[in-house]
């Protein structure tokens, strides 16, 4: 098959690595794929992931035009960044396609969006959420609390949903709003992920008084619960006396000053290593010991970090939400928000004094990992799935042309939804 | 061209539309094209339902199409791009009867959320149109009134004028056509008991229930009139029917409130028979003119009864009017080579 | 009963399949039941097709006791108690998809309508009561393709009567369609070949001018012409009849149709045997060889021995007539019939 492929691509982007450990995978299998690079026009000189495939930038409309008309079928590649995704929501309007979903809440991608485009903005809140939708969204001022209601009450995942042909996405929990707003078929297929420098730990005699090295990567906002973390730690003797917690990651300074403030009032040794390079990264990684990747409240599909500790054959530590409470109970500890501090705690002392059970948590965690998050089997499910769209693009056209028609008469929503239209309809309803 | 008559269907009932659209199709060939008829199944029960029977008909596709010509909602709403109209009706119930508060549409929002939904598709489906004929003058008013759009009246031709030959008037006053309170024969009967005996009555026609029947049979016997008037309550063939209208010396078409000019009355006409009808008759008095082409009396039985016996009192007035008659209808050229012609331009 | 006949048309085109549906309503009606008759539009252009369906999934036949669904894609009318008589798929995204029939490319856009197509199919059918095809061929495609079982219900001609043993002649007839695909050519090839002094008499409209023209060409070539009738035109049915009724043997020799065809059945119930090919397709569920009829490969020497055996062995051709004759029976042929399986 020939694919084409919207995506971010700049180095700094996990989904970016996505998309090239895909476009690796294709040749074997006997597909090509061409990438439409989809970050904002600053942004679009970035240095970006090798790989073998043709990048075209997506304001380059007579080659992105030409690339889709040629291909079998047209894939997206969409996440709550704007910078990143804005190419590709441009293009979704006009060239409907597969949305790889990498995210359930896309309410700040949204914000991004509306700007200058007000009206439009408010019909789509008004459409999906109802009329008081609009003035509360756009009330909300507060980053927290915003996503705090965006996460309960305007995730924005419809507004995505019902532009694509068909939703890939790379867990369970957030896939119900997608099936009440995309008109074709869903998949749920693990995020392909890969571990490039991983090391293999050099088999140590467990030492006792050996240093454990916890690891937390990413934007360290509020809800990585790194604070959380640092409590744990700080509330128990031996997680204080052997612990050494590092952050890579960017941190705002009053964010770091905090943290550093509350570290050392525990006695917690904590490092803050700010935004690391690929090589640092990863060499942060083979030195952990357990990967702390908690999340509360969770909105991505999956979780890079939390996939990329896995492969690397580190201990991690999730909260049970979400896309970690998809992952096998016996490959990761899990976390209950309700009581977080006490089962962290707990938790990280089993890890640090039992190095046999660290290790053998971890490597049930690699093999599992491995198997899973593979970007071949990903191609794979992708091919699949792509012909499924094209089964279901005859049906949305059909419901497209009656839906234009009932649009031009001014049908109500009652109407639209009567049951004599719909039901003699659902002979045409593909299983999933 | 190849011409396509698009027109409703009930399922298992024929209507008039039915016949109307095989003479048409039989016209369009005569002057040297083809034809052939699409009905499409209508259910308009319950309301709610009607939506999807106009999606129906915008669903479909006429390859190898030149011409389509279409007469009813929603089968006039399919898509072609050269669609002449000769407009039936539209759907009334969401139009005059529901004014007149005779509808199918629900009350309240739904009710006029379904008005607005078959509007807007009839006002496209008129502007779109590349004429548009009415088949009467009511029907044209409509449109005007409650669409905006301007049609010519192009009535619907009789399918078998070669029958009414006419003749030597025989001494019966004929009412044919369906017989039901509408129609209201029931009224020459209770007209014949004021007139003199030398009226006499045929009633020729299938009554649309048995109580229809039962009702004019039992007005008959009330009344004593048995040996003036003859019932011949059943469904005519075209011969028997036309012995009927060709021997009578005057008939009687006397409908209420009638949208066209009724068929009893025109094919009276072609046979050069004077017509008898009554004031609020509607569209029949377009044939039917007092003095001229017949009689109109108000609508009781004494007045009517009046009527009737001036039948009889001058053989050659009454021929004459006949004569007249006939000449009116045939002024109106309405006849089906000159129909086919004007929905073919 | 109240019963709607439903079928899809192509304005203007007289296919075949209206033959079907109007003998079956006569024998309806003379059965004594109401008969409505449903013809909807339907174009075959891929793209257009899933926005056509719609308009049949509409369709409210609640009048009717029983619908009875004839070409797709009427058979997604829905109604408690459908009926298919299943004539033929849209062969293009079937079994005529790898072929060079298909008509459009094989890209990914025409698979998914394809696949969809299928899907829709199987479900429609689904949602029948009982399911019919007109010969075996259909049925095995409808259990290769949807995975359906179905019954074959093989379509009689209309008013049987009308074709009878008269006498037997020395012409072998072949009376239908001039058309490269039904093979008259062949049949004047073999001609060719033939040592006994047997005739043959071609009947029919050419589609294609040039296709007729091919044959007298042929004829000419082979110096048949006072052998051989090629007789391009409209052939009325009471001319049929009498040709058939005088005929020495009839021949069919289509490629790979569907069904016998009318051509077969006519013969047959005149008592003629019928002279058929291996891979005519349908004419095989009916003919037995030797029996009431002969099947040959499709060579010209191999059918001209079959003619030559009409000529030669009259007794043996006026038996294979009356076996001809009892395979209607066998194969119970008949409005009666089909009443029954349709209305049970």
């Amino acid at each position: 098959m020939k694919f084409v492929l919207f995506s971010p691509f700049a180095k700094a982007s996990a989904i970016g690595r996505v998309t090239a450990l895909l476009v690796q995978a294709c040749a074997p299998l006997g597909h090509s794929i061409t990438i439409v690079r989809t970050e904002q026009e600053s942004l679009l000189d970035t240095p970006a992931h090798a790989c073998d495939a043709p990048v075209i930038p997506w304001t380059d409309a007579a080659a992105v035009g030409a690339a889709i008309k040629a291909a079998d079928a047209v894939v997206y590649q969409i996440g709550n960044n704007y910078s990143y995704h804005r190419g590709g929501l441009s293009w979704l309007g006009i060239a409907p396609g597969i949305v790889c979903l990498h995210d359930f809440l896309v309410a700040h991608m949204f914000v991004e969006w509306a700007a200058g485009r007000d009206a439009e903005a408010r019909e789509v809140l008004h459409e999906w959420y109802g009329a008081s939708a609009p003035t509360e969204f756009f009330a909300m001022k507060d980053p927290d609390a915003f996503v705090e209601m965006a996460s309960q009450r305007y995730p924005m995942t419809e507004w995505v949903a019902a532009m694509a042909l068909g939703v890939i996405s790379h867990s369970q929990w957030g896939m119900p709003r997608v099936a009440q707003s995309c008109p074709g078929p869903l998949r749920v297929v693990p995020l392909p992920y890969d571990a490039p420098a991983c090391k293999p730990a050099a088999p140590v005699a467990p030492d006792p008084q050996a240093p454990v090295h916890i690891l937390t990567v990413g934007h360290m906002n509020a809800n990585k619960r790194v604070e959380s973390v640092i409590r744990a730690i700080g509330t128990s003797t031996t997680l204080r006396e052997r612990v050494s917690y590092r952050l890579c990651g960017r941190v705002e300074p009053p964010t770091e000053r905090a943290l550093k403030s509350l570290a050392e009032s525990l006695g917690v040794t904590l490092v803050v290593s700010g935004e690391t390079d690929d090589a640092a990264l990863q060499e942060a990684m083979n030195h952990a010991d357990v990967v702390c990747c908690l999340r509360w409240p969770s909105f991505e599909a999956a979780s890079a970090t939390a996939i990329e500790g896995l492969l690397y054959g580190k201990a991690v530590v999730v909260t049970d939400t979400a896309f970690y409470s998809e992952l096998p109970s016996d490959c990761v500890q899990k976390i209950s928000p309700d009581n977080e501090l006490s089962e962290l705690r707990t938790a990280l002392e089993l890890l640090c004094n039992d190095a046999d059970a660290r290790n053998a948590l971890a490597a049930r965690g690699q093999a599992w990992a491995t198997r899973t998050f593979n970007p071949t089997n990903y191609m794979e499910q992708l091919a699949d799935f792509a012909r499924r769209t094209c089964a279901a693009e005859p049906l949305i056209g059909m419901v497209g042309a009656m839906t234009r028609d009932l649009s031009a008469w001014q049908a109500s929503r009652e109407i639209f939804g009567d049951e004599y239209l719909t039901q003699p309809l659902q002979l045409f309803q593909i299983d999933n | 061209m190849k011409v396509l008559i698009v027109n409703n269907m009930a399922p298992f009932v024929s209507g008039g539309a039915e016949s109307m659209a095989t003479h048409l199709k039989r016209n369009i060939e005569i002057a040297g094209h083809q034809a052939e008829i699409l009905r499409i199944p209508f259910q308009w029960e319950p309301a709610t339902r009607i939506p999807s029977q106009m999606l129906m008909s915008r669903a479909f596709e006429l390859e190898g199409v030149d011409h389509v010509i279409a007469m009813k909602f929603p089968a006039y709403l399919v898509r072609h791009p050269r669609k002449t109209l000769w407009l039936v009706h539209q759907y009334r119930q969401a139009y005059d009867l529901y004014d007149a508060g005779h509808t199918n549409l629900p009350e309240g929002q739904l009710g006029s959320d379904l008005r607005r939904v078959i509007k807007n598709a009839d006002d496209a489906c008129f502007r779109d149109a590349r004429r548009i004929f009415a088949i009467s003058d009511v029907t044209r008013d409509r449109l005007a009134k409650y669409n905006g759009f301007e049609s010519t009246v192009l009535r619907a031709p009789l399918n078998d004028p070669d029958i009414f030959t006419g003749g030597p008037a025989e001494g019966y006053i004929f009412a044919g056509g369906r017989v039901n309170d509408a129609k209201r024969q029931h009224l020459l009967v209770e007209a014949l008991a004021h007139a003199p005996r030398t009226v006499r009555l045929v009633i020729g026609g299938p009554p649309d229930t048995s109580a229809d029947g039962d009702k004019l049979r039992a007005t008959v016997e009330r009344l004593g009139v048995q040996d003036r008037v003859r019932l011949d309550l059943r469904f005519l063939d075209r011969l028997e029917y036309a012995r009927y209208v060709n021997g009578a010396s005057a008939v009687a078409s006397l409908p209420f409130d009638e949208e066209s000019f009724s068929y009893v009355a025109m094919e009276a006409a072609t046979a050069a028979k004077p017509i008898i009808s009554t004031s609020d008759s509607g569209g029949v008095l377009g044939l039917a003119r007092h003095g001229t082409t017949g009689w109109v009396a108000a609508p009781n039985a004494k007045a009517l009864a009046q009527v009737m016996a001036d039948v009889y009192a001058s053989a050659e007035r009454t021929r004459e009017l006949g004569v007249a008659a006939q000449a009116c209808w045939e002024g109106f050229n309405i006849t089906w080579p000159a129909t086919a012609q004007a929905l073919l331009s | 009963m109240k019963i709607a006949l439903c079928s899809s048309f192509v304005p203007f085109v007289n296919g075949g399949y209206r033959n079907i549906v109007e003998w079956l309503e006569a024998s309806l009606l003379e059965a004594g039941h109401e008969v409505e008759r449903i013809y909807l539009p339907e174009v075959d252009t891929p793209e257009l097709l899933f926005k056509q369906m719609a308009a049949f999934r509409y369709v409210d036949l609640s009048a009717a006791d029983r619908i009875i669904c004839f070409r797709p894609q009427s058979h997604l009318i829905p109604h408690p108690r459908k009926v298919v008589w299943f004539i033929h798929h849209l062969r293009p995204f079937y079994d005529l998809w790898d072929s060079p029939y298909r008509g459009f490319p094989d890209d990914a856009k025409h698979r998914g309508i394809r696949d969809a197509l299928h899907a829709t199919d199987t479900a429609a059918l689904h949602e029948a009561s009982a399911i019919f095809t007109n010969s075996r061929v259909v049925s095995d495609r409808l259990k290769q393709f949807n995975d359906i079982d179905s019954e074959p219900l093989y379509p009689p001609i209309f008013q049987p009567a009308r074709f009878q043993f008269r006498s037997m002649n020395d012409e072998i007839v072949c009376i239908c369609r001039l058309e490269h695909h039904k093979r008259q050519h062949l049949l004047i090839e073999a001609l060719a070949h033939c040592r006994t002094p047997v005739r043959l008499r071609l009947c029919g409209v050419a589609g294609d001018p040039g296709y007729a023209e091919m044959l007298e060409g042929l004829v000419a070539q082979h110096g048949l012409a006072d052998r051989v009738v090629v007789d391009h035109r409209w052939i009325t049915e009471e001319e049929k009849a009498d040709l058939i009724a005088d005929c020495l043997a009839a021949a069919y020799i289509p490629v790979d149709e569907d069904s016998y065809g009318y051509p077969t059945l006519e013969a047959a119930h005149a008592r003629k045997p019928v002279l058929t090919t291996l891979d005519a397709g349908g004419t095989l569920e009916f003919i037995v060889d030797q029996q009431s009829g002969l099947i040959a490969p499709p060579f010209p020497e191999a059918i001209a021995k079959c003619m030559d055996q009409f000529y030669a062995d009259r007794g043996v051709t006026r038996a294979m007539g009356e076996s001809a004759r009892s395979r209607i029976d066998e194969l119970r042929i008949g409005w009666p019939h089909v009443l029954e399986r349709l209305l049970a």
